[in-house]
């Protein structure tokens, strides 16, 4: 089988799938890997072409809009090694348009939609177990550690949603941030990392939560693991409400 | 007890206390959803309000927390026997000031705790003065706060529509709560609230919501009414009803009160008062079934008739009332999937919402074999029993419906014993 190689980024791996769909006549028939994986590897390597990329997810989104934002919460997982169902996926959206994903049936199209599909699942999650604090300075932060490289969607979900107060998302795993200050939305990594000071009122509305998260719950239905199930323990670190 | 008093001296003891006794006195409210409405927030002010709506947490029980929960008083001057807050329980009596609600809503808010507030509240001096003091606090939270974050408020039975209306017009969800299923039952547990209180304020909300999507096809500029719609709830195993009547009164409420959800919360005996019955826990199986029928109801195209009969008053709590309609059902079945209809899908076990819907996308590529249901995420634990693929049955089952209800059972995992209602003789000869 035909193998071609790109060099690991998001720009490389959407030239190389424009540049196969072009120049093959089945791109079922060949392969799309990561270059530097194996010793002894052999393939075309297709340059990185930032313009081409573009174009790509540009047609893309008019043919098909929906998978296009699949394709972009299949992006979130940072998924190695799936080059390949990518390739079919995208090749069988601009020939059927959205309705490929309702082809479930197709291992590539299972494949690249359920990647999706638990991207979306964390991102939605996320909305709602993100805990902000506040600090001296007024402005409001909130630590993560997603499995998903949420940070992009996240901003711009809270940049409408509390568009009023200045704030700061901090990726832990991947030290990477977001902030958001006087209508402007930044991002960046962060090397070196220190807690700033909470402000004097933090303390007493983290307390009016947490009594309120202990009294709304009915003693007489108690479901630990209905409760874990909703809400896994890997988010529990930075949950207000769970530090008692 | 530690954590409390460890606060004491830094916290003005007020809140803290009020927060405790009026979210707690809140938490057999069972609705907690926040969808249904998209509000982008006036450009001065913040917050909005997603489609889907949003969970935040989940609490010990399990259930999701999404709105700030609370009442605005529990000072009842009402006496029903089902409530924790009747006033002849000696509870601790605590009330809210609106600035305390409009505070507590934003600092949750502005720490992405909650989607936004949920406030009902016991009757104090009367109907119209409590009304009157909820709406004032959802005022200051839209008018003065600019907050554009979800907003459900309860109705209280009795107020002026006036004050329905001008809540509706805050509000994205209102609710007014029919508490118990039959105008009988309600005489002999809650005697100072009326069967016509409860429906008149239900009635009106209806047709405001009805004539406010007309005015909103005219003018996009038009205020909107409740735009989440309306909800109410009842109490399950505190009075005598059957399902069959429940079933029949939700299926009343979403055909002619276009209601969006009817809650169902089983009753948690809170009181020692003799017109109850005596419960060894909440009947929450029951409570569940209610819940599978009710999306029966309102997604599957399922009538309270043909789920229930004056013969078979009670849900199966063995299976869900699908399954059970199906197993009385077989000459429905099997239904073969590269052909049948949504509709018809709908009515397999095993096949919900979701894979009716795939399944349809998918033959349009190719018919679907077995292994292709289980990649569609089809249950076929279930569905087996009840599909042929190409006029191939897909395991070799006999359709006779002992002989599946003998092998669903087996292979239900763990059946939860059912909790039974103690009743004691003589109780119900009203």
């Amino acid at each position: 089988m035909k193998r071609y190689l790109y060099d690991g980024t998001s720009e490389s791996l959407f030239s190389a799938i424009s540049w196969i769909l072009e120049e093959e006549a089945e791109p079922e028939k060949v392969l799309l890997t990561e270059q530097g994986l194996e010793l002894f590897e052999e393939g075309f390597f297709i340059k990185a072409n930032t313009g081409q990329a573009e174009l790509l997810f540009q047609r893309l989104c008019q043919r098909a809009p929906d998978s296009a934002y699949t394709i972009t919460l299949f992006m979130l997982a940072e998924k190695r090694g799936m080059e390949s169902s990518l390739l079919r996926y995208v090749s069988l959206a601009f020939a059927h348009g959205d309705k490929v994903n309702g082809y479930l049936t197709h291992p590539a199209v299972r494949d690249i939609v359920s990647i999706a599909k638990r991207a979306g699942r964390e991102l939605h999650r996320m909305k709602g177990l993100l805990r902000f604090e506040e600090l001296q300075d007024g402005a409001y932060f909130a630590k993560m550690e997603p499995d998903h490289n949420l940070i992009q969607p996240l901003a711009s979900w809270f940049r409408t949603r509390l568009r009023a107060q200045n704030w700061f998302l901090y990726d832990v795993k991947r030290r990477t941030a977001a902030c958001w200050s006087n209508g402007m939305l930044q991002f960046g990594t962060i090397d070196k990392f220190y807690i700033p000071a909470l402000s004097e009122d933090e303390k007493r509305v983290q307390l009016l939560w947490q009594t309120f998260f202990r009294t709304i719950a009915l003693q007489d239905r108690k479901n630990p693991g209905l409760q874990k199930s909703n809400m896994p323990m890997k988010y529990w670190k930075y949950l207000t409400e769970m530090q008692t | 007890m530690y954590i409390i008093l460890s606060v004491l001296y830094i916290l003005p003891m007020n809140t803290l206390e009020k927060l405790q006794i009026l979210s707690s006195a809140a938490r057999y409210d069972a609705s907690c959803a926040s969808s249904g409405s998209k509000r982008e927030s006036a450009s001065a002010g913040f917050g909005n309000a997603s489609q889907s709506g949003i969970c935040h947490s989940w609490a010990d029980d399990g259930r999701c927390i999404s709105l700030l929960k609370i009442l605005l008083s529990n000072d009842c001057r009402y006496d029903c026997a089902y409530c924790v807050n009747r006033s002849s329980h000696p509870v601790q009596r605590a009330s809210f000031t609106a600035k305390e609600v409009v505070d507590l809503t934003l600092g949750f808010y502005r720490r992405n705790y909650i989607e936004g507030l949920f406030l009902s509240s016991a009757v104090m001096q009367s109907p119209d003065v409590t009304m009157e003091r909820m709406v004032r606090v959802v005022e200051v939270l839209r008018r003065e706060e600019q907050f554009g974050g979800y907003i459900h408020l309860k109705i209280i039975p009795g107020c002026s529509s006036e004050l329905v209306r001008k809540a509706g017009l805050y509000a994205d969800r209102v609710s007014v709560n029919i508490e118990l299923p039959s105008q009988v039952s309600l005489q002999r547990l809650a005697p100072q609230k009326e069967k016509a209180a409860i429906l008149e304020p239900m009635a009106l909300v209806g047709r405001e919501i009805a004539s406010n999507l007309v005015e909103r096809q005219m003018s996009r500029k038009a205020p909107r009414f409740a735009p989440a719609g309306q909800s109410t709830q009842m109490i399950i195993g505190a009075s005598p009803e059957n399902d069959f009547q429940i079933l029949r009164l939700s299926q009343g409420l979403y055909k002619k009160m276009n209601l969006k959800r009817v809650y169902y919360s089983a009753y948690v005996p809170v009181s020692d008062d003799n017109r109850l019955p005596v419960l060894t826990s909440p009947p929450l199986l029951r409570e569940h079934r209610l819940y599978q029928a009710d999306w029966l109801l309102r997604f599957y195209g399922f009538s309270a008739e043909e789920i229930l009969s004056d013969d078979l008053p009670f849900l199966d709590e063995t299976f869900d009332p699908k399954t059970a309609w199906a197993l009385r059902h077989p000459e429905f079945f099997p239904v073969e999937i590269n052909r049948a209809d949504y509709a018809t899908l709908l009515r397999v076990p095993g096949i919900g919402v979701t894979s009716a819907r795939r399944i349809i996308a998918a033959r349009r590529f190719s018919a679907i074999t077995p292994e292709g249901m289980k990649k569609i995420g089809v249950v076929m634990k279930r569905a087996k029993y009840f599909i042929t693929s190409t006029e191939r049955a897909f395991e070799k089952v006999d359709q006779n419906p002992l002989r599946i209800r003998q092998q669903l059972l087996l292979g239900e995992v763990a059946v939860v014993p059912p909790s039974r209602q103690l009743v004691l003789p003589g109780l119900y000869l009203s």
